[in-house]
């Protein structure tokens, strides 16, 4: 009987400190969850590995310079200083990658909004995650698609393909113009990834015909590129005036341009996207190579911009600043400003409040042209307009639109 | 590339996959030379074949070893699999994080020039690698048929236990197999750097058409595997005379069926015994 007593006594003892420790649990762990409450967490979905990891790290090192910035300006002030922390996920080199990489990181712990994932066939992925989980998104990605299936939760701050296809023709047809040389046949040269995809389309369907222009080398793959040589070959005996071009590949894009240069051929190259604009490329081929390579992108530095774009240099050691970090430092101030709006780290009063703003000053404004940052109700960024860029001494300059340049175009079409 | 790949299958029976990945590392070691002291891309490709015989009798003995020669070959295979993969992912992964996935390039000028032969441009670093790769197929090829080494090292390959009765190391040859096939591909790697970017996933590109190349010309074969990789570089050249630019590598997978179909032990190989 006693040794019963004493055992239950021991149980009862037992589950009494099991108690204390469940209920002092929260207590231990509160200053955590205390200070969690005030930080914004932002998920920042990028290829981090694979063949276009380089771009995600271009894009993490925007988002960790407006992250600084912005703590060292105090914080979200709404929140009481909050910081902005940022959760990195690696897309990898596939869209099933990219999009279980989303799921891991918006379903693990509260994130407040999402960035990402670079390449257009990512981003579809990883906005319908982000919309089902109802995570506001935002993106740098050109396809079109990606804001044509009524998402509420995706927000695309670049111009969407077709337009930047069109803008860009007639920004190319008036440049050719003014230096005296006529656009009689194009040729489309590139992957079949979703942005250029989109690019291509409507010039090969509309726009190069309504304009009179007959398309003479037409050729798609998917990377990665065997092979450069039969392109060159074509194009050397086709001899267009311009080439639309779009190699999202690293080692592809420099195969074609080495074979250029191979072939000596001369035509003005008009690329599709940042990609044609990293450091890399004057490592690898040199600037000789590049000059006068253009590409049309959604933000590169501006007039104006030199002492942030010194400040970018000087932090990361890049020798300049693309449209990948530039981008991401807009999208990491832009959330900050929503929730300031919203006082709120919660995903869907962000959203909310990501459509109320219409900011045309800060950092964010500044950042990308035309200086507005206003989503409309399919999600794209109000005025978004392309810009082109062209190498020039081994460093891509912004030369369209004129007003906001920082170089005047070379139109090198000597044949 | 592929002779590489022939040796180290048709001496130990091992699917190497990681391979693509030595090439890789041998790209890398080529482009550092030529970065850091300036040595030409061309010599620091044979500069590599030392270090990499080293690390491939290094990788054999703490690795292979274990799941080759003895046992029961299914499963002997299966664990080699898994091993050559796993090596494959870790050497990849390290790469990425010790190099960055940043992609590097040799600037070397032959790389931009060609050749003008008539109306035909010949690529000079292209050019240059070929005729690289013939003056190594040929020492390969001479090593085993011209030298005791070499001829133990087929001995070991035909028939192991008769090797070992004549008193052939069958494992010290595996070793000298593995380090041989490493050393090549690693050389392979330093001729492609002059004219390919180098990054840390660069490998997977390659693996399949070596792959496809060993198994053309008869796995373990020398000679087919050597005209297995001539036979593809043409046939995804002239492909494109029909098939459009994005079909390139059907082609050469149409070729290999055929290859497969008519001939199932490949261009040199010799047809199997049956059991």
């Amino acid at each position: 009987m006693k040794a019963a007593g004493t055992s239950r006594g021991r149980d009862i003892r037992a589950l009494a400190i099991a108690l204390a420790v469940l209920v002092a649990a929260p207590t231990l762990l509160a200053p955590d969850v205390a200070r969690a409450a005030e930080e914004l967490k932002i998920a920042l979905v990028a290829p981090l590995s694979g063949r276009w990891a380089r771009q995600g790290q271009l894009k993490k090192m925007g988002a960790e310079m407006a992250i600084a910035e912005i703590e060292a300006q105090g914080g979200i002030k709404a929140l009481g200083g909050g910081k902005i922390v940022l959760r990195e996920a690696d897309a990898g080199d596939s869209v099933e990658k990219a999009v279980s990489a989303a799921q891991r990181a918006l379903s693990r712990e509260k994130i407040s909004a999402g960035i990402g994932s670079w390449l257009s066939s990512f981003t579809l992925g990883v906005t319908e995650v982000a919309e089902r989980l109802q995570v506001p998104w935002f993106t740098l990605s050109y396809a079109d698609s990606i804001t044509e299936r009524g998402f509420k939760y995706t927000f695309q701050s670049s111009p969407v393909s077709s337009l930047q296809a069109e803008q860009a023709l007639d920004l190319i047809l008036d440049l050719a113009k003014r230096n005296n040389q006529q656009i009689r046949k194009a040729a489309l040269v590139g992957d079949n990834t979703a942005a250029i995809v989109f690019f291509f389309k409507p010039l090969r369907e509309k726009l190069l015909k309504a304009k009179g222009i007959e398309i003479v080398v037409d050729e798609v793959w998917t990377p990665p590129l065997a092979d450069a040589t039969a392109i060159i070959q074509k194009l050397r005996s086709t001899r267009p005036d311009i080439v639309f071009y779009g190699a999202t590949n690293f080692p592809d894009s420099i195969q074609v341009l080495q074979k250029v240069k191979e072939f000596g051929l001369r035509t003005p190259i008009m690329g599709v996207g940042a990609w044609l604009l990293t450091p890399e490329y004057v490592k690898t081929v040199g600037k000789e190579l590049l000059d006068n390579v253009m590409s049309v992108t959604a933000a590169h530095p501006l007039k104006g911009q030199e002492d942030f774009v010194k400040r970018f240099t000087q932090r990361t050691g890049e020798p300049f600043m693309t449209q990948d970090p530039l981008m991401t430092y807009a999208h990491v101030w832009i959330i900050k400003e929503a929730a300031e709006l919203a006082k709120s780290t919660d995903p869907k009063a962000i959203r909310d409040a990501v459509t109320k703003l219409d900011l045309r000053s800060g950092p964010a404004a500044s950042a990308l042209t035309p200086g507005r940052i206003r989503y409309d109700e399919r999600g794209r960024r109000v005025g978004a307009t392309p810009i082109i860029v062209q190498w020039q001494g081994g460093e891509p300059f912004t030369v369209v639109p004129a007003e906001l340049a920082t170089r005047k175009p070379v139109w090198d079409g000597g044949k | 590339m592929s002779i590489g790949l022939a040796l180290i299958f048709g001496v130990m029976r091992v699917v190497n996959f990681a391979q693509g990945d030595f090439m890789m590392l041998g790209m890398y070691v080529t482009y550092f030379l030529a970065v850091g002291y300036g040595v030409d891309p061309l010599l620091g490709a044979l500069v590599t074949i030392p270090p990499f015989f080293v690390l491939g009798l290094v990788v054999h003995r703490a690795l292979l070893v274990r799941v080759t020669g003895g046992g029961d070959p299914q499963r002997l295979m299966d664990a080699q699999l898994i091993l050559t993969l796993g090596l494959s992912l870790i050497i990849t992964n390290a790469t990425t994080m010790i190099l960055t996935p940043m992609p590097r390039g040799i600037r070397a000028a032959y790389a931009t020039q060609a050749f003008a032969v008539g109306p035909i441009l010949l690529n000079q670093a292209r050019s240059y690698a070929f005729l690289m790769a013939l003056l190594l197929a040929g020492a390969v090829y001479a090593f085993l048929t011209r030298t005791d080494l070499g001829k133990a090292l087929r001995a070991a390959a035909d028939e192991p236990e008769a090797a070992g009765y004549q008193g052939i190391d069958v494992r010290a040859m595996h070793g000298l197999a593995f380090g041989v096939g490493i050393a090549l591909v690693a050389a392979a790697g330093g001729l492609l750097a002059t004219y390919h970017p180098i990054e840390p996933t660069v490998g997977v590109n390659f693996i399949v058409l070596m792959f496809v190349a060993v198994v053309l010309g008869g796995l373990g074969s020398i000679p087919g595997a050597f005209a297995g990789g001539l036979l593809i570089g043409l046939v995804q050249s002239l492909t494109l005379l029909v098939l459009p630019f994005q079909l390139q590598n059907v082609g050469v997978f149409i070729a290999f069926l055929l290859v497969l179909y008519l001939r199932p032990q490949g261009l040199f190989g010799q047809r199997l015994r049956a059991v």
